[in-house]
């Protein structure tokens, strides 16, 4: 049979190149497809705001500090907080609601704290860090301790026992 | 005098159809491997920050709802946020993620969680426990 001789550039835009661009096209419209069906699954973070964005995505570890905090080791409890720790905004810096959260997660952290010193340089950040908390230091721990389901953590620790006199490290 | 009639052209076979069948195979191709996010035509930070808030958001919620494919795409996401946690608290993310089914279709993995729960050395691994850690274990 006679091969009618066809010029290899359009030999190769037919077969490589126009394969090539049909690939690609149909590769964006099924990432488009993919993207429209998983936007509106799961909140939907695609229409959210970057700020919603960025709360949502430190709520795992706000999940997993909580979690071990109802049941979990020293070493979790200590683990996980300080991992939330590092994603709120840097003190002073977040909202009310940050450096509320900022309180509890160094409340938590002291409460499971077995040396004493390191308590009281703890229970001492939590005063720097708020004030008002720190006036009612005992009550805010206590509640602390009420949603703690294993030892230790679960009862006050001694640093708020009477006349076991502790200054806080400024 | 007529002129002899000239020799017929070889008859080619059409290349049409492979043309058309090699042009349907790379979009099915294209389509397929697009779905799956490949090649990135968005920077993948923004994926990743997608998939946080994602997982961030089942987290959040106390009975989240989504068709199973949904559900399939999200042990992606999860995979995603696992791998930006620091190694010693991947086993607590994945004790998280079981009690709370988030590569399970929203059900809990109680037989994964227990493991999980008993390799963190958790004084309390029991199913009461574990479904206290699921309720108790949210934002």
């Amino acid at each position: 049979m006679i091969e009618r001789s066809r010029p290899p550039a359009l030999w190769a835009v037919k077969w490589v190149v126009g394969s090539l661009v049909v690939v690609l096209l149909s590769a964006r419209w099924g990432q488009f497809r993919a993207e429209a069906r998983r936007a509106q699954a799961f909140g939907a973070p695609a229409n959210l705001s970057q700020a919603a964005r960025t709360a949502l995505s430190v709520a795992a570890a706000r999940a997993a500090a909580n979690g071990a905090w109802a049941l979990g080791s020293v070493d979790s409890v200590k683990d996980a907080s300080k991992f939330e720790l590092d994603q709120l905004p840097p003190q002073g810096t977040g909202s009310p609601a940050d450096t509320a959260r900022r309180v509890q997660l160094l409340l938590r952290f002291g409460i499971v704290d077995t040396n004493p010193d390191g308590q009281a340089a703890i229970f001492g950040q939590v005063c720097m860090t708020d004030p008002q908390v720190c006036e009612h230091l005992k009550d805010a721990a206590e509640r602390e301790t009420r949603t703690r389901l294993v030892a230790p953590g679960n009862h006050l620790p001694l640093y708020f026992v009477p006349g076991h006199v502790h200054v806080p490290s400024m | 005098m007529r002129e002899p009639p000239a020799p017929a052209r070889p008859v080619r076979p059409s290349r049409r159809p492979a043309v058309v069948a090699v042009y349907v195979a790379a979009a099915g191709l294209g389509y397929l491997v697009g779905g799956r996010g490949l090649p990135p035509f968005r920077p993948a930070p923004s994926g990743a920050a997608l998939a946080g808030a994602r997982v961030g958001w089942v987290f959040s919620q106390p009975d989240p709802q989504a068709p199973a494919q949904a559900w399939a795409e999200l042990a992606g996401d999860v995979a995603t946020v696992r791998e930006a946690w620091p190694a010693p608290l991947r086993k607590l993310f994945d004790l998280m993620t079981a009690v709370r089914g988030l590569k399970s279709g929203g059900q809990p993995d109680w037989a994964q969680a227990e493991q999980l729960c008993r390799a963190l050395k958790w004084s309390r691994c029991d199913r009461a426990s574990l479904e206290q850690l699921r309720v108790r274990g949210r934002p």
